[in-house]
């Protein structure tokens, strides 16, 4: 009896529709946003993640709407993600219905960005999500969805973030994302065993294994994953029963 | 029939008063004293530090009301909803809880030989201890959402309705008369959760 190692599928929305890209590139429409987070719930995710991947000032009323719709029929913790600037970016987002917010490039660009929202709303809803890379030594952060390479290392900025309040880490491997490879389990390891906080994490889940691996090698304490669940690849119960047979703890 | 859930100004209510909605409630978001008048059962959801909540309480005129309330109406209690109850806390030292449990919140213990992440975040098994109305239809060990760093472990046998496993035993539900109040969080607990939100809907006392 234990805290359970929790399945987060993630939905990349674009346009108010679930969209989905390789390497962070070559984007394809893949379905309506409250609909899968619907069945997803039904299958046992143990929360819902959704980025707003296009993000732009104009877009923002519409991914509003598609938080506030998947809010009102999805009662399990919901995670949003993309374009959040400021504190009242923050509220506005966990007024339309969602619970954390996950903050990426803003981070880097105005750190006190989480120290501020951790405050005036808890760390509880403050997930800091970072890109990054291997750069032969140790892995670079990128910001603006993976465009831009910065001075920071992923360790030492992992760090910095959990003393500013962010409650969770989620941590996305470039060098995996899409590949279906598995997770970047050296990273995660890295980052999980010098955290207090838990770490999620994401890019690379081609196989039910992969996700185990994630948890049993990458010491992630949650697993996310995009296109696999989406495409009914494999189900969020089968992982599931491959973790238990693990040892490991999940909510069935 | 209406449910008040308090907005003590820093805490997320929305995720509360969608899943009361969902049911069916009508509810009142309550913010001033005047609020208070005409509910029938009160819901305390809370985020944050006890310290600060407590301060907020006092500064908006909220702690009599409440009190008062809290005597008087069937009660849930969600999170720091829960902690308020208690008579004080080691997160926030001097900070004088509502002192319905005489006992007192505490840190997670820390172990040498195993390393546990606080907050204590994500889904856990909360095992019933004794029966209880908002139990009703539910099962003993069903997962529900935690997300909190501090807890009660030692409140006396009759209050403990629940107990909760995160590095040590720890007090997942408390109850006394019109009070229940739960350290998950219900609205964020899927059909379980939502189920237990009925029966506070369903519950005459």
């Amino acid at each position: 009896m234990s805290v359970t190692i929790r399945i987060i599928p993630c939905l990349d929305v674009r346009g108010g529709r679930v969209v989905k890209g390789i390497n962070f590139e070559d984007i394809v429409d893949a379905g309506d946003p409250a609909e899968a987070a619907q069945r997803y719930d039904e299958e046992g995710a143990d929360e819902i993640c959704m980025l707003d991947i296009d993000a732009s000032y104009e877009a923002r009323s519409t991914t509003l709407e598609t938080v506030e719709k998947i809010a009102n029929q999805v009662f399990i913790p919901f995670t949003v993600g993309g374009g959040i600037k400021t504190v009242n970016d923050v509220e506005v987002l966990l007024k339309s219905g969602a619970d954390k917010v996950s903050i990426n490039t803003s981070a880097i660009i105005n750190p006190n960005l989480i120290k501020e929202a951790s405050k005036e709303f808890g760390s509880q809803c403050i997930v800091v999500a970072i890109d990054a890379k291997f750069n032969g030594e140790n892995w670079s952060v990128y910001t603006h969805g993976g465009k831009n390479k910065t001075d920071l290392d992923a360790l030492s900025w992992s760090k910095e973030v959990e003393q500013l309040g962010a409650g969770e880490i989620l941590m996305t491997s470039m060098d995996k994302d899409g590949t279906k490879s598995g997770f970047d389990n050296n990273l995660n390891s890295s980052l999980a065993e010098n955290l207090n906080i838990p770490l999620i994490a994401s890019g690379g889940a081609g196989s039910i294994n992969h996700l185990v691996d994630a948890v049993k090698l990458g010491k992630a304490d949650a697993v996310l994953a995009a296109s696999i669940f989406h495409y009914k690849e494999i189900t969020i119960s089968k992982v599931k029963d491959s973790l238990k047979n693990e040892g490991l703890s999940v909510r069935l | 029939m209406k449910i008040g859930v308090i907005d003590y100004g820093a805490s997320n209510i929305f995720s509360v008063d969608r899943a009361l909605k969902s049911l069916g409630a009508s509810t009142k978001i309550i913010k001033t004293p005047k609020d208070f008048e005409k509910i029938d059962k009160l819901v305390f959801p809370g985020q944050g530090s006890m310290g600060a909540c407590l301060k907020k309480l006092s500064d908006n005129d909220l702690r009599d009301p409440l009190i008062n309330a809290i005597e008087n109406l069937p009660f849930l209690g969600i999170c720091l909803g829960l902690q308020i109850l208690f008579s004080e806390s080691e997160e926030s030292q001097g900070a004088k809880g509502l002192g319905i449990f005489k006992e007192r919140i505490c840190k997670f213990s820390e172990f040498k030989d195993k390393k546990i992440k606080i907050p204590h975040m994500g889904w856990n098994q909360v095992e019933f201890i004794q029966n209880h109305f908002l139990w009703n239809d539910l099962e003993s060990n069903n997962n529900f959402y935690f997300v909190h760093s501090f807890v009660s472990k030692n409140i006396s046998e009759n209050d403990a309705f629940s107990k909760t496993f995160h590095g040590e035993f720890f007090d997942s539900a408390v109850a006394k008369d019109n009070i229940f109040a739960t350290q998950f969080h219900p609205e964020k607990s899927g059909k379980p959760g939502l189920k237990l939100l009925q029966n506070f809907l369903d519950w005459n006392i």
